[in-house]
């Protein structure tokens, strides 16, 4: 009986092995094309690696275009979407959760509901609000004459740290704290300001790890926002940029597009490694809401 | 009465400094999330171009609409969309749970494994498969002619493009749905498999019985966060096929960002994103009338 057990469960890791080599091929050769040559690529047999790794192809790909610059944008924005985020959706979290204050839970119901609302279905009057921000990007009062925070920083920022999934996050976790704590933290004379700080705040390092990832990871892969909000060079995000460099020409260099889509995959295939922990528990914990 | 009130409401307390710690964030979800969803339904009565006209149209956005063939045609992609993706990614999603849950050792690394093409961008998912897929330089195609099968122009042939985009949805999204599942059947009391078994319960029935039921909040998620999700879906067709060949892949999303960012038809493409509004509400409104049935479920 144990052995015919123990049998099973090396078959099943044997099929688990196989299954998951061949999910993960496409990566595999996303690797190795990436350090072809393009006859290599084009030839009309099928070869596996190529005859000699041309990590040149990074360097060549990186300098179609001012890639540095592209991931300045992506590292910045991420950075301050994060930052902006952790702070703004903590503190709403703690309001909602240990707070008692008229309409809380009206409140709190229109951001559960905002949070169903995708942003796909907003993306035109959200661009026409920051189109025509007052007084910004040569707008006049009223928002007329100028392009407002169109290739700004700030117009791909604001909608991102406007989500409301980190404070449900936030709240569910505040939630679970004793209310015997508040008790405490009153009776020695504690107000909420210093409790939030001294009390819940340091005590809160899973929780924000769990949001930090999560937000920088949705912020680094955002497509659709950048492409609608940046047309200029400049001010271009990564996942843009590896587009129109690459894919919208005549003969894609699929060496070099390969080359770039590794490198942009890179640092969040890092941040997963060493965070995987908080990423599952992120996904799992936003996943079983309801 | 108004005594009772009162003392009740001394009781619950009401600490205005409640609202200094929401305002910040209320802030921004008001203006970026609350209002344009209002003004975005204003929108689709205008024929607002962005730049000159913004008159009042009543519903000429909509009828047109109704007369835009491939808008309709949209919708009935994506649609057809979230079926070819939603049934097989649960399903596979959860047979894979279900083989990682028997193990007990050195399943993290398969979790890793089948997990990892969900953290990378759609935008690097779609340029692999792009590769992949392409008629001439595409590995795809190379393997088919290597052993003599006939090739094909994958995402340039109208029967096969839609059914590459799914292709790569399910690619990337699987680890997500096996993850919620893995950890719905974490979720399940060993103590309902121990009485099966003494009770005589074959393995199957065991699954059938026990784990099908128990999972069924989990399930419900999946299916919700799925339909949303692919209503919504944009970045995969727009990098893979840009909504062709013959239009046999554009979808919703799709049409209000050419409607909207590339001819400026403001009016027009905030009617469109009102149908797709209505479409959400429809799927939420299911969410919040079944959503916690499963949640009842007796296990005593």
């Amino acid at each position: 009986m144990r052995s015919k057990r123990k049998l099973k469960n090396v078959l099943v890791i044997i099929l688990l092995t196989i299954l998951c080599i061949i999910f993960l091929i496409p990566l595999f050769l996303m690797i190795l094309t990436s350090l072809k040559s393009m006859p290599e690529i084009m030839a009309s047999k099928f070869v596996l690696f190529p005859e000699k790794a041309l990590f040149s192809n990074y360097i060549e790909a990186m300098q179609r275009g001012n890639w540095l610059g592209y991931f300045g944008n992506s590292f910045f924005v991420t950075a301050l979407t994060v930052l902006i985020s952790l702070i703004l959706n903590s503190m709403a979290g703690y309001g909602f959760a240990r707070i008692p204050f008229r309409g809380r839970n009206t409140l709190f119901f229109f951001a559960l509901t905002g949070m169903m609302v995708p942003t796909q279905v907003t993306m035109i009057p959200v661009f026409i609000n920051l189109k025509s921000f007052p007084l910004v990007g040569g707008n006049d009062l009223f928002g007329n004459g100028g392009t407002g925070m169109i290739n700004t920083y700030a117009g791909l920022i604001l909608p991102y740290i406007a989500g409301a999934f980190g404070v449900f996050l936030c709240r569910q976790f505040y939630m679970n704290f004793p209310a015997s704590l508040d008790d405490a933290a009153k009776i020695d004379g504690c107000s909420r300001l210093t409790a939030y700080f001294r009390i819940y705040l340091p005590l809160s390092k899973p929780i924000l790890a769990t949001l930090a990832v999560l937000k920088a990871s949705q912020t680094w892969n955002d497509y659709m926002w950048p492409l609608i909000m940046i047309n200029n060079d400049e001010k271009m995000t990564i996942q843009v940029a590896v587009i129109s460099k690459f894919v919208t020409e005549v003969n894609t260099q699929w060496n070099l597009l390969m080359a770039a889509t590794a490198m942009i995959i890179l640092p969040l295939l890092i941040l997963f490694l060493f965070t995987q922990k908080y990423f599952v528990e992120g996904i799992v914990t936003t996943g079983m809401k309801g | 009465m108004t005594a009772i009130r009162k003392k009740k409401h001394s009781k619950i307390g009401n600490e205005p400094i409640g609202y200094f710690f929401i305002a910040p964030f209320y802030l921004f979800f008001f203006f970026m999330v609350l209002i344009p969803i209002f003004t975005g339904i204003m929108q689709s009565f205008t024929n607002y171009d962005l730049y000159q006209t913004n008159d009042f149209v009543g519903l000429a956005n909509y009828k047109q609409l109704l007369k835009d063939p491939v808008f309709l045609q949209a919708i009935g992609n994506t649609l057809f969309y979230s079926l070819l993706y939603i049934v097989p990614t649960m399903a596979i999603g959860l047979l894979l749970a279900l083989l990682m849950s028997k193990e007990s050792g050195g399943y993290k690394i398969f979790r890793t494994g089948f997990y990892l093409p969900y953290i990378i961008s759609m935008v690097c998912a779609s340029t692999i498969w792009l590769w992949i897929f392409d008629p001439t330089a595409g590995v795809l195609n190379q393997m088919l002619r290597a052993v003599g099968l006939p090739t094909s122009d994958w995402l340039k042939d109208p029967n096969l493009a839609m059914g590459c985009v799914v292709f790569v949805s399910i690619w990337k999204n699987l680890g997500y749905c096996m993850l919620i599942y893995l950890s719905g059947i974490k979720g399940i009391p060993n103590y309902l498999y121990e009485a099966a078994q003494i009770d005589g319960a074959s393995k199957v029935k065991q699954f059938w019985y026990i784990t099908v039921p128990m999972l069924q909040p989990t399930t419900f998620f999946l299916f919700i966060t799925s339909c949303i999700s692919s209503f919504n879906v944009f970045e995969q067709v727009n990098v893979l096929t840009n909504g062709g060949p013959l239009n046999t892949t554009t979808t919703i999303v799709h049409q209000i960002y050419l409607r909207g960012f590339t001819q400026f038809k403001m009016g027009y493409a905030s009617a469109m994103s009102v149908v797709l509004l209505i479409m959400v509400c429809i799927i939420t409104l299911i969410n919040f009338k079944f959503g916690n049935q499963g949640t009842d479920t007796d296990i005593g």
